[in-house]
Order: C-alpha cells, then structure tokens, then sequence
C-alpha cells in the first residue's frame, strides 16, 4: 500500500486527493439539500467555472515564478466591457477577431504589470496593487458611466455559452465550458511538455540558480504576466458573453478567488510547483461550495465568506502535511534501497 | 604547444575603490587539472565570476582557445563550455533530479520525458551515484544535489569546469569519488578549476596548482615542484599555528551528558556515551552516517523514540529546541545558509536570535544597549573582522559568518555545545581561530560535541572519537589509539567494533 502510494508523483497525487475530496463534498450536500444533485447545479456551477478556470490558469503562471497577479479582476472588468462596446458598435464583427481583440487588450495590461515587475523590479505584489486601482478607474472612466447590456449585443455572442455540445443524461456540457476547458488542457500540455515552460518551474523555485543556469528571470516574469493578461481577457469575452450586462464593477473580487482556486489546486504559494489541472480542480471546488452553501439552510448567508476562508486554509495545512510525509516516505525507501544494495554487493 | 582553453590576461576588478582582483593571469590547459588554493577574501570567487560571465574585468580580458572574448551573462559563458558547481549546489528544489539536469538544455521544443531521464540515469551512473532520477530535489542530501549538478555540467558539454570548493560538505568517501569524477573529466580532454581548501586532496588531485592572494597571482607550480609548507605559508604569507596538533585534554572527572541506546526509529540507533565537563568528543562517519540526526535528537528537533538522556544527573527528554535550550544545550547547524544565520539580517540581530529574551527589560522591551555591549564584547573576543555589527551578516566572509554563529550559540552560555562541521569552507586561519574557540570553551569547564567530515579536524579537536555508520554506533576511540586510517576502516565498515 505505502509503496503503491509512492508510485505516483506527488502532483498526480494532489490531483488524485483534490478528485476524492470534490466526490466526498458533493456527497455530504446530496445528503444534506434535497434534490441537490441534478443537471442545473451541473450546469451553474460549469458556467461559472468557465469564466474563472481561465483567470486561475493565468494566476497558477504568474505564482509559478514566485509572483502575484491582484489586477486581474480589473482586467477581465476592462475587457469585457470593452469587447461589450467594440461588438455592439461593430456588430458583424467576425468573433475570431473580438476573441483576438480581448486577448490582445488583456495581454496588453499584462505588458505593463510585466515590464514593471520585471525590469523595474517592483514587487510584484505592489505593482498589482496600484494597476487594480488604475485598471479598474481607466474602465470608469473609458464606460462614461455607461453599461453594455445584452441588448446591444450580437445573438450569437449571447447563445454562444449556452449551446449545448453534447449532454450526458442530465448534464449539459455547453460550449462556454468546452471551451474553457479547452484552453486549461491547451496550456497544461504546454506547461508540462514544452522545453521553455519549464524555465517558470526553475525561476519560481530558485532564482538564483536560473540565473546561474542561464535562464534570462526577466524574461520568463514578462512573459507570465503578459499570458496571465491574455487569460484575463479571454475570461472578460467569456465575462460578456455570459452575463451581457457589463458594469464598472464586473470581475470585482476575481483576483482573490483565482489566487484562492490556485491555491487550493496545490500551487505553491512560494512558487516552483503546481499545475493548471490543479488550479481548474480548485475552481470547482471553491466554486462548488460556494453554490452548495447557498442552498445549505445550516449555515446562514453570512458564514459562508468564512466556511470558504476555513477551507482553504485546511487544503493547504492538509497539502503541507500530506507533502511532508510524502518526502519522509520516499527518503526512507531511498534509504533502505541504499542498505539494500549495499547488503547485495558484500 | 597546445594553445590554453581558457586564459585570464592581467584581469583586474574593482568594485568602486576596492580592488578584488588585481593583474590576474592565469592559463587552464586541456586534460589538466589546476587547483587555487587561496584564503577566503583571496579573490577567488571573484575570479570565478567572471570566468562563468557573472562579472565583467574592469581590465584585461578572458581568452577562450587563445581567442579574446567577451563573456557576457552565465549563458555567454556556458556557449563556450565553461561551467561552473558550487559548495552550496545550485538545485532547483521542486524540480526532479532529470528535470534538475536538463533544466539550461535548449534542443528541441518539446521535452521528452522519456529520453531525458534515461540520460539523467546515465549520466548519474557516470558519475558513480546511484540516484533515483524521479526523486524531488528538495528531498537530496548535500551530497546528491552536488552530484546533480555535476551531471548537470556534463550534459552541457564542458570544456572548462570550475569546482569551488565542491567537497568541503561530503564525507570523505563521497570527496574520493568526486576526485575520482574530475580526474576522468580531465583525462577526456576538459580543463579542470580545482578550487579546495584541504591541501592533501590538492596534491591527491592536481596536476599544477596556483596561490592567490588578496587578488594577486602568488605563483603556479606543478604539483611536485612544491610542498604543503610552501604552499601554506604563500597563502597566509605568515606562519600558521598549530593547527593539526592535538592539545591537552581538559577533561574532568565530572559528567555532564550520559546517552544510553539513543534512537530514532528508522533513522539510527544504539548509541551510547558519557561526556564529561572539559571534554570534546568528535563523531566522525561518511555523509549518511547519521551523525547530524543524532545531533538533533539532542537537541529536540526531532526528538529520540528510545533510549535515555541523562544531562548533568537529570533525565533529559527535549521535545523542542526551546527545551534543549533550557537545559543548557546549543547547536551550532552545518548548513549556515539554510538553519544557522538569517543572511540579510545584520551581525547584531543574528547574534541574539536565540537568545533576546535574556536582554529583555521591565515591560518587555529590548535592552539595545546591553544587546550591542554583548555584541561588540563577542566581536572582538571572537575577531569577527566586521566594520560594524549592522552589517548584513551575509556580506561577511564565510570563516566570519562561522564566528557569528558560534557567538550567537556561546552567547546563551551553555553548558553543552554540539557544533555540527565547525569549519567546513573557511580558510586555514579562520579554521585555527574556531579550533581555539572550541578548546577554550572546553577548558572553561564546558562539554562539546562535534560531528565532522574533516579528519584532520577530528584529530586535533576530539578527546574521543566515536565512529558512526549508518545509524550505528561503530567505536568509541581514545585519542592516542586513533589515526585517519583507523577511523576510516572504522567508518567504511572495514574494521569490526572494538
């Protein structure tokens, strides 16, 4: 059984736990809210995990390399109301070109969090502080008070999310979904198979030695932000596209929660180790909880802010426990290995 | 005549009005090995720098195949097949070992799970380690993660590899196959940089060697053109002390700590001796002996699962550091870096960081003034060459960083000391100051319990040896009836327990 358990990596391990524990969470409310487990909460939670899996992909990049991103929120608000007022002045638009638009314009704002952080050397923690605030005002000021609704925008931009790819019994799989999944398969097969991904792994675990290594950080954190800036805004078309209605307050909050998916997916805080298939675990856990809770009559609507708080912070005591004994386990095997052939050469 | 690999032409690097390297010049032939053997603060590191394309030369310039270049950036310098490992390795610790080795490869835009650690395993093979490629690096011993790196540097096709200082932190068994690893490098047609401290693995090990000395070329012999005493005596241009001669014993009559059957399960077990006031045991054993482990269990950092510790006449059951603390224990961390000293926190601060609550004050407050009187007292009984004590600890010398450990353990006037590799990459006068230090606080009537890789050390320090192999205690040896041969065979499980 031990040795079963130190066949896999630790990673596939996390993801293997973080499975179990969503099956373990969605059993207790089956159990405890009638007529819980049905194609609608399926299909909320799915709708809303395809807007932030995408923001919680480009945060697992940016934390990767030891850094933070608290100005996506804002970004994937300035987006979508952009790419809201650029479809409904142009509506024969072709959607290739309003999907490029937002990824383009959200990977602009990540040019400047990036070439801050970066080559500026401001932490990282900082410069997002202040581009939230400037990101957020520069949509107050570009909306003139205005908001785009659903009105004004394309049908096949609105149906887009809704339609439906294909259906297991009860549950819808809608393409705003597909899609989003789609993107976090994309970018974990780029993550773990592609040679340079790797460098955000090394930056993020010892800067000092990519350096040595002659890993250019710089480069590599630019490059982080301006992907996370890019997720971020094709979270803010997803945003429109799902809502049509767009105020100055759309995404307000979404850092936090991306960081708190991330983290609760296993990414290290301290950068140099998670995956994206984490951090999408970790959105529809957070996310699950969240809409169970609502409908759980035990605990009023004011605990639930706190019940979500309390669970990340057992996900990542259980993670470190569970790391550390890991690394225990596999020392003493290497250990015993060692006395083992030591024993067979005498 | 074979033109030189690489070639420092009367390099010179100031930094603002210090001069760290003053017309340097020094030639790295092909299938040589070269070591610099030089005190700490000579300008080695210095050297090593702009060799990798960490620093530029304010003059003069570095020549590859006899070819002026410009090595600008660790990478420039790893084009041209200069690589460089270190005494504190440079892994990456939440990477595997394969990932670890493979991490500056730049063929091919997809990775190859599959060949890379196929690779990794043949290249660890080459070596000599057995190393599992999939193991997390965090998880490897000093040791490992050097092996890690030099496989690392092999991938990469070195022509020039720089070793600084690479087996001050292995056993000397570990060294031997490290020596054994540079030898054959070297064979094949790579200029060796051999960069050590311990002068016998030098003259094991070198073809020529060269002295440096407060940024100056001293000289460069071929290995049998000089002597030990020669070549000691070019690095300090002084005399140096009795570093290798044993003292007296201070020993008393009066025990201090008596261990009885001392385990930790899995980990080591059976060990058992008296230590008296005055007296200095010294454990010696390969890297995996499970020295250190013994250590922490003495001082509660993983606390012992059987056995018994008596400590001045009380039984003695540390669950925490805090506990060992109290009774009077210290321990002084091998790992400076990563458990001794907090680098970017000045001398003052790390000196008390075991000890602030002795200099609290009425309603809880520091005593700054009593903190920096027992901080500049320290500094001079202990000759911490510092400015001041507000520098950042970290910009002092390694020798100095030492000092400043010992200070912030001594500080707390404890009655047991366990120091773990007291001089491990400090110069030899550095290394005679800390020896003194330890007798002295012996001959005051303290006990202490050293654990080091460094036979030498063990002989000149130890009272008594106790022997240690894979978590078992081999011997106990009385100091006359021990020799380095002896405790070899003792350590490698050549020779039976006495």
């Amino acid at each position: 059984m031990k040795k079963g358990i130190l066949t896999f990596s630790p990673q596939v391990l996390r993801i293997l736990a973080l499975v179990v524990v969503t099956a373990l969470i969605v059993l207790f409310f089956a159990s405890q809210i009638e007529n819980y487990l049905n194609g609608r909460l399926f299909n909320r939670i799915s709708s809303s995990v395809a807007v932030m899996a995408l923001i919680a992909t480009g945060q697992t990049l940016i934390i990767l390399t030891r850094n933070i991103d608290l100005s996506v929120g804002s970004i994937v608000g300035f987006t979508a109301f952009a790419t809201g007022s650029v479809i409904a002045n142009n509506p024969d638009l072709s959607p290739v070109l309003l999907v490029g638009y937002a990824a383009i314009l959200g990977g602009t704002f990540g040019v400047v969090n990036g070439l801050l952080v970066a080559y500026a050397r401001i932490p990282s923690i900082i410069v997002t502080l202040a581009t939230m605030a400037l990101f957020r005002s520069a949509l107050v000021e570009y909306s003139n008070a205005k908001s785009v609704t659903s009105q004004n925008l394309p049908a096949w931009l609105v149906d887009f999310p809704n339609q439906v790819v294909f259906s297991l019994g009860e549950f819808q799989f809608r393409a705003g979904f597909m899609a989003a999944i789609l993107v976090v398969l994309t970018a974990h097969i780029a993550l773990t198979r592609l040679r340079p991904a790797r460098q955000f792994y090394a930056v993020g675990s010892n800067p000092e030695a990519a350096t040595m290594a002659g890993i250019d950080s710089r480069r590599v954190i630019l490059i982080a932000f301006i992907l996370s800036g890019v997720m971020a805004g094709l979270a803010g078309f997803m945003f429109v596209a799902r809502f049509g209605n767009i105020t100055v307050v759309a995404g307000l909050g979404f850092e936090l929660k991306s960081i708190a998916a991330a983290v609760v997916g296993g990414v290290s805080i301290n950068g140099g180790s998670g995956t994206v298939i984490g951090a999408l675990l970790g959105t529809v856990l957070v996310d699950l909880i969240d809409n169970s809770l609502v409908r759980w009559p035990v605990v009023s609507e004011f605990w639930r802010e706190a019940v979500l708080g309390a669970m990340i912070l057992i996900a990542v005591a259980a993670d470190t426990i569970f790391i550390r004994r890991l690394a225990k386990m596999r020392a003493a095997r290497a250990h015993e290995a060692a006395i083992a052939a030591e024993g067979a050469k005498t | 005549m074979t033109k030189p690999t690489l070639a420092l032409r009367s390099v010179s690097k100031m930094f603002g009005m210090t001069a760290a390297l003053t017309g340097m010049s020094l030639e790295l032939f092909p299938g040589e090995v070269h070591a610099i053997v030089g005190e700490n603060g000579a300008g080695k590191s210095t050297m090593i720098k702009i060799m990798t394309g960490i620093y530029q030369p304010t003059s003069g310039h570095v020549e590859i195949d006899g070819a002026e270049v410009s090595l600008h950036g660790s990478k420039a310098a790893r084009l041209h097949g200069v690589a460089a490992i270190y005494q504190e390795p440079m892994v990456f610790p939440d990477l595997d070992v394969a990932e670890n080795i493979f991490i500056s490869a730049s063929r091919g835009l997809w990775l190859d799970r599959k060949a890379t650690r196929r690779q990794a395993a043949e290249l660890m093979a080459h070596i000599g380690m057995k190393l599992d490629v999939d193991r997390v690096a965090s998880g490897l011993t000093l040791a490992e993660q050097q092996a890690v790196e030099i496989a690392r540097a092999l991938s990469q096709n070195v022509r020039v590899l720089i070793m600084d200082e690479p087996t001050a932190s292995l056993s000397a068994h570990e060294a031997a196959e490290l020596r054994r690893v540079a030898r054959r490098l070297a064979d094949q047609g790579v200029a060796v940089l051999y960069i050590s401290h311990r002068l016998e693995e030098v003259f094991e090990l070198a073809d020529r060697v060269s002295v440096i000395r407060d940024g100056e070329h001293i000289s460069t012999n071929l290995i049998a053109d000089t002597t030990p005493q020669q070549m000691i005596a070019e690095m300090v241009g002084r005399e140096v002390g009795n570093y290798f001669t044993k003292m007296a014993s201070t020993t008393t009559d009066e025990v201090l700590l008596s261990v009885r059957d001392l385990a930790v399960k899995g980990v080591f077990e059976g060990i058992s001796f008296d230590l008296r006031r005055g007296e200095i045991l010294a454990m010696a054993g390969l890297i995996g002996a499970r020295r250190t482990d013994v250590g922490l269990a003495l001082f509660g950092i993983t606390p012992a699962t059987e056995g018994e510790v008596r400590f001045k006449g009380r039984p003695l059951k540390p669950r925490s550091a805090q506990d060992a603390i109290r009774a009077g224990i210290a321990y002084v961390s091998e790992d400076r870096r990563k458990l001794g000293l907090a680098m970017e926190l000045p001398v003052l601060w790390n000196m008390t960081l075991a000890t602030l609550a002795t200099f609290l004050r009425g309603p809880g407050l520091v005593d700054t003034g009593a903190e920096r009187r027992m901080a500049e007292d320290f500094r001079k009984r202990l000759n911490i060459r510092t400015p001041d004590v507000d520098i950042a600890v970290g910009k002092l010398s390694g020798g100095n960083q030492q000092k400043v450990m010992l200070a912030k353990w001594l500080n707390m006037n404890p009655e047991l000391l366990i120091i773990d590799e007291p001089t491990r990459g400090i110069d030899i006068g550095a290394k005679a100051e800390v020896h003194d230090l330890i007798r002295g606080f012996a001959a005051r009537g303290g006990a202490v319990l050293i654990i080091s890789s460094d036979l030498p050390e063990v002989l000149a320090l130890g009272d008594r040896i106790l022997v240690m192999r894979e978590g078992r205690q081999m011997a106990i040896v009385n100091h006359d009836a021990a020799d380095q041969q002896r405790i070899m065979a003792l350590a490698m499980g050549q020779e039976k327990a006495a």
